[in-house]
């Protein structure tokens, strides 16, 4: 009998591949921290609170590359761009995008929107007392993001740490 | 064997299927209640056929208050949950809150499942709104339990595919609204984050009109008729918002890029219209009409007249908001008729309204600049009894010809 011919069966598929779908949805940030190595990136402020998502730090990372950077490109941009790693004592800075996917190495597959990289570490959510200390803490350069980054550039932040030597 | 009751043909969208009886309209029910009577004294009909004649009817009250208060409860409670999760349960640790969520929202699933057992239609409809509200609510606490930013269009395309998904396992119209507002804000929204200029924005608005135009026409002609009406009422919105925003001179194609999701609503725009062409040929106008929009709205990104020197605006510019005006009076006056022919007075609203709004900013951003006090009133109120008297003339001479009912 197949199961589709009731409603129950029918209700009951539906939210299997409902469930289903949500993964596929954070798929790559899922892999990231599954399958991923720790790297740790320097952070800086952006902006603190957004009414609807509730309390959360948005986060720059001054070592990959600025918009002015990506203003002054002179190749064609798509709409992936791929963020080369490289050490740089504790932490590791980016190097300039590149259209194609490096062959080796830690990089960023980031959402490349020409002025901006959106990489998916973009926002630390947390609550909101918690979020004003942390905005404080990063804004005096005191901060470390610790990411997860999977063999195909996905990322995902995984704490944010404060620096002892600061 | 008695025959199977009709499924109802109603556009009441907060209504979900009922196999038993037929519901109508408690003014058309007093109608045949009072013909009834009047069979019965001629002595067509004697009492136990009244009767059985009318019971194959219930009366339905399109905005009942319990409807209502139902629907703005379960739409209440949904956006809660939604804030609930954007706000942060702090209590919880990321994957108690995922679990919490997923829970509430199988919660309301069953629910809705086990009141339909009971034949409670009424609250139903309001749990099944909740269960798709709540769906997103999950998707969104997955994104945040991964520190995922909230603004990426692909949550609200999986979003819009589940409750879609859902509303077509239970033939839910609440569920059906909710799946087809996110999947059409996911497929805006897509495009237009990737050509962030005017035609990234009409082009798939457009697009999205006539894939739900086409469905539409599918659903009224072969499956589900009370899925029909949401759809087409998408259709008829995305069409009007699209030629809308599409008539402002400036407009413009500058930064278009052409992306995969572009190709991707193209394919499906061409592949849905020719089915709706296929499976009901009788509706085709209905199902290419969307198109003609597409054709229009395009037409009007790509020409660019030029901007206005020293508060002057040039013959082309003249021309150009006069020739959005005639396209825009086709189409609200296309959707009237079509509120007419298909019985739905929220279709024939939602074209006079439109035409209203669009006439009057078309108006003040066109005359406004150049004419002062009076004589602006004077000439908007030519314009719009011009439009008006275009408007009701064009919806008369196509009802009577489409239709064959009186205009």
């Amino acid at each position: 009998m197949n199961p589709l011919t009731s409603r129950t069966g029918r209700v009951v598929a539906a939210c299997v591949v409902q469930l289903a779908l949500v993964p596929l949805a954070v798929a790559g940030p899922l892999s990231a921290r599954l399958t991923g190595e720790e790297y740790l990136l320097e952070v800086a402020p952006l902006d603190p609170i957004d009414p609807f998502r509730g309390a959360y730090v948005a986060l720059d990372y001054p070592g990959l590359p600025s918009s002015q950077e990506l203003g002054e490109r002179r190749y064609p941009t798509s709409e992936v761009a791929y963020v080369p790693l490289v050490a740089s004592g504790d932490v590791w800075v980016g190097r300039t995008p590149v259209a194609d996917r490096p062959s080796s190495g830690p990089f960023l597959r980031c959402e490349d929107e020409h002025w901006r990289l959106r990489c998916g570490i973009d926002s630390w959510f947390l609550p909101q007392d918690e979020a004003y200390a942390m905005e404080h803490a990063v804004g005096q350069g005191r901060v470390v993001a610790r990411v997860r980054i999977d063999s195909r550039g996905n990322a995902a932040l995984v704490g944010l740490e404060m620096h002892d030597d600061t | 064997m008695p025959a199977e009751a009709p499924e109802p043909q109603t556009d009441d969208m907060t209504q979900d299927l009922d196999p038993g009886a037929r519901r109508v309209d408690a003014g058309r029910l007093a109608w045949l209640e009072s013909e009834l009577a009047s069979w019965h004294d001629a002595g067509l009909v004697d009492d136990t056929q009244a009767q059985a004649i009318r019971s194959r009817y219930v009366a339905v009250r399109r905005f009942s208050l319990a409807r209502l208060l139902l629907l703005l409860g379960g739409g209440f409670v949904g956006v809660g949950l939604l804030w609930l999760v954007a706000s942060n349960l702090d209590e919880l640790s990321p994957l108690l809150r995922f679990l919490v969520v997923t829970a509430l929202w199988l919660g309301f699933v069953a629910t809705a499942e086990l009141l339909t057992r009971r034949r409670t239609q009424l609250v139903v409809g309001g749990f099944r709104l909740l269960a798709s509200l709540a769906y997103g609510a999950v998707v969104f606490q997955a994104a945040q339990s991964l520190q995922v930013p909230a603004y990426e269009p692909a949550l609200v395309g999986v979003w819009g595919l589940g409750a879609l998904l859902y509303a077509y396992a239970v033939a839910g119209v609440a569920p059906l609204l909710v799946g087809v507002t996110t999947s059409t804000v996911w497929f805006v929204w897509t495009v237009f984050d990737t050509a962030e200029d005017g035609m990234g924005f009409v082009l798939p608005v457009l697009l999205a009109a006539v894939v739900a135009g086409a469905v539409s026409v599918v659903h009224a002609a072969r499956v589900r008729p009370a899925f029909a009406a949401p759809w087409r009422d998408t259709s008829a919105l995305m069409v009007l918002l699209g030629l809308f925003v599409a008539a402002f001179p400036d407009v413009d194609a500058e930064g278009f890029v052409w992306s995969a999701p572009l190709s991707l609503g193209v394919f499906a725009a061409l592949t849905a219209v020719a089915a709706a062409v296929v499976l009901a040929p009788r509706a085709r106008a209905e199902a290419l009409a969307p198109l003609a929009g597409v054709v229009a709205g395009v037409l009007l990104v790509l020409w660019e007249p030029p901007a206005p020197v020293m508060g002057a605006v040039s013959g082309e510019g003249y021309a150009h908001a006069f020739v959005s005006v005639a396209v825009y009076v086709v189409a609200a006056g296309w959707y009237a008729v079509l509120g007419v022919l298909r019985d739905s007075s929220r279709l024939t609203y939602l074209a006079t309204a439109a035409l209203v709004l669009f006439t009057t900013v078309q108006s003040f951003a066109v005359f406004a600049p150049i004419i002062t006090g009076a004589t602006l009133f004077l000439v908007l109120g030519v314009i719009f009894l011009g439009s008006g008297f275009l408007f009701d003339r064009g919806r008369r001479h196509l009802t009577a010809n489409l239709g064959g009912a009186p205009a």
